[in-house]
């Protein structure tokens, strides 16, 4: 009965997504599926019926695209945004020096961290020492894969997007206990198992905080969620409200950004870097060019939640008058900018504290958001 | 439409070309002056004593141990969510609602019982181990 049950869901579910999809996009080719960046190409270049070769070439330079945008918008908010934001914060210029408001401050901090000699300290275990920083880098690119930016940019669209783009960042989990583990430093050591501590308490509240969205979704396709979105929940003197789960379910939107605040480990949660505690964590022996890849996958996961955010809760690339695209780099900007607010506006809790809250209050207050979202859909429906 | 998963493979191989482009690169233009005494591993500047493979608090492996079983039920939980709707118009609300109830209940007795006993409390050091700060 279940099997068929999954089957029947799947039909109705991805007939709906066609259906919609259809009507709003009458040109895409897939005829009832959603056309994703690798097939548009692949079509402007005459290809035609593309075999997997052709498939992996165009997907190859899709995902240089997109990797290429994320680096120019790493490069923008954590060299030069991140400093004006908190200068904003503390009644503080910032960087005004080099070019206007000093955004050349970009293309020479860059150059300067690149070109530091990389001191590789005593005692490290080295293969592991190498690969940490690549896994966390490339653990928070992969979950762009499924991430839907607007006017079609989107890699790929799996039926199970959303269990993907969860399974892909916990891997930074990974990276973050081989950093502390192999730096032969008790700092880092410390740091390790808080990061790794912290990424699995608040774990389970954000998934299960996403399978309630889920069931009002119906499916695990990052499309046919945004396209649910856009349903019109109440016409308020004469504005369209769109259903945005955000609106429908405001519980879970916050306690999924609070649980993304700890995914991401920046304040109140950060302590796995803790400066004042215990040096930079599991970065403190990490120098040069290693010390920019960490850096850089902090800001990357910090952007892989605001799209997980933007596109679940609030209606992925939807907006009005501007471009898709454009709405999608404002909504996870939004979540960015949220995340600095927090970083200079409240304190840090203690490890112990963080357990507890993980604990006993995030996952007892995620499946009670999970049950009655439930309950209420079960009575409505 | 081709397989997605084509398209996810090649975005890894380009998540994994992108930082090591950059350590090609910071390797062609950063010196190397090799010299002992800034290998040194940081510990506040003195000079580092014993390794790092250091007892830790009990308290992580807990909290690991929990995690699995949580982990485990997500994974559970993701396919009943994706067919409730249909599930509760084809055969009711009580059929498609009470099993997962019965199911996060009996892990909720589980979480209740880590809880008294102290699996998610930070473990304290022992009062023999305190130092003594006052007379």
């Amino acid at each position: 009965m279940n099997w068929g049950l999954l089957q029947e869901g799947n039909n109705s579910s991805n007939a709906s997504a066609g259906a919609a999809n259809g009507s709003a996009n009458a040109s895409a080719a897939g005829g009832g599926e959603v056309q994703t960046l690798p097939d548009t190409l692949g079509s402007l270049l005459g290809l035609g019926q593309m075999g997997p070769l052709e498939t992996f070439a165009m997907a190859v330079i899709a995902s240089g695209a997109v990797a290429t945008f994320l680096l120019t918008l790493v490069a923008v908010s954590g060299i030069w945004g991140k400093r004006k934001i908190t200068a904003a914060f503390t009644d503080r210029i910032a960087v005004n020096r080099i070019g206007p408001f000093g955004l050349l401050i970009i293309v020479a901090d860059a150059v300067r961290l690149l070109s530091k000699e990389l001191v590789i300290p005593d005692g490290v275990d080295r293969p592991a020492f190498d690969i940490a920083p690549v896994i966390m880098v490339s653990s928070a690119l992969l979950g762009f894969a499924v991430i839907p930016m607007g006017n079609g940019i989107q890699i790929a669209d799996p039926e199970t997007g959303l269990a993907y783009v969860f399974a892909v960042s916990s891997i930074a989990s990974l990276g973050l206990v081989t950093a502390g583990y192999a730096s032969n430093n008790k700092f880092s050591f410390l740091g390790g198992l808080r990061a790794v501590a912290q990424n699995i308490a608040y774990e389970i509240p954000l998934v299960v905080t996403a399978a309630s969205v889920v069931i009002f979704a119906g499916s695990l396709q990052m499309s046919t969620i945004v396209e649910q979105q856009a349903q019109t929940l109440v016409t308020l003197g004469g504005l369209d409200i769109p259903s945005w789960y955000a609106f429908v379910n405001p519980f879970a939107f916050v306690l999924f950004m609070a649980a993304n605040l700890a995914e991401v480990g920046r304040n109140p949660f950060d302590v796995p870097e803790a400066p004042t505690e215990i040096v930079a964590g599991w970065q403190t022996e990490y120098s040069s060019v290693y010390f920019v890849l960490c850096y850089l996958s902090e800001f990357i996961h910090i952007f892989l939640g605001g799209a997980i955010i933007a596109t679940i809760f609030l209606g992925g690339p939807a907006g009005p008058v501007l471009p898709g695209f454009l709405w999608f780099v404002i909504k996870i900007l939004a979540v960015y900018l949220f995340t600095q607010w927090a970083r200079s506006a409240v304190p840090r809790v203690r490890i112990d504290q963080l357990i507890e809250i993980g604990w006993k209050g995030m996952l007892v207050l995620s499946f009670a958001n999970l049950l009655l979202t439930a309950i209420i859909v079960g009575v409505i429906a | 439409m081709s397989n997605p998963w084509i398209a996810v493979g090649a975005l890894g191989l380009v998540s994994v070309l992108v930082p090591l482009g950059m350590m090609a690169a910071s390797a062609l233009i950063r010196p190397t002056v090799p010299e002992q005494g800034k290998t040194a591993v940081y510990e506040s500047g003195e000079v580092p004593t014993g390794n790092t493979r250091i007892r830790f608090n009990i308290q992580y492996y807990m909290v690991a141990l929990l995690f699995v079983i949580f982990d485990i039920e997500t994974v559970l939980i993701f396919p009943w969510t994706v067919i409730y709707r249909d599930a509760v118009s084809q055969v009711g609300l009580t059929k498609a609602l009470v099993p997962m109830l019965v199911f996060i209940g009996v892990l909720v007795v589980g979480l209740v019982w880590a809880w008294r006993n102290g699996a998610v409390r930070w473990v304290q050091p022992t009062t023999s181990d305190r130092r003594q700060t006052e007379t």
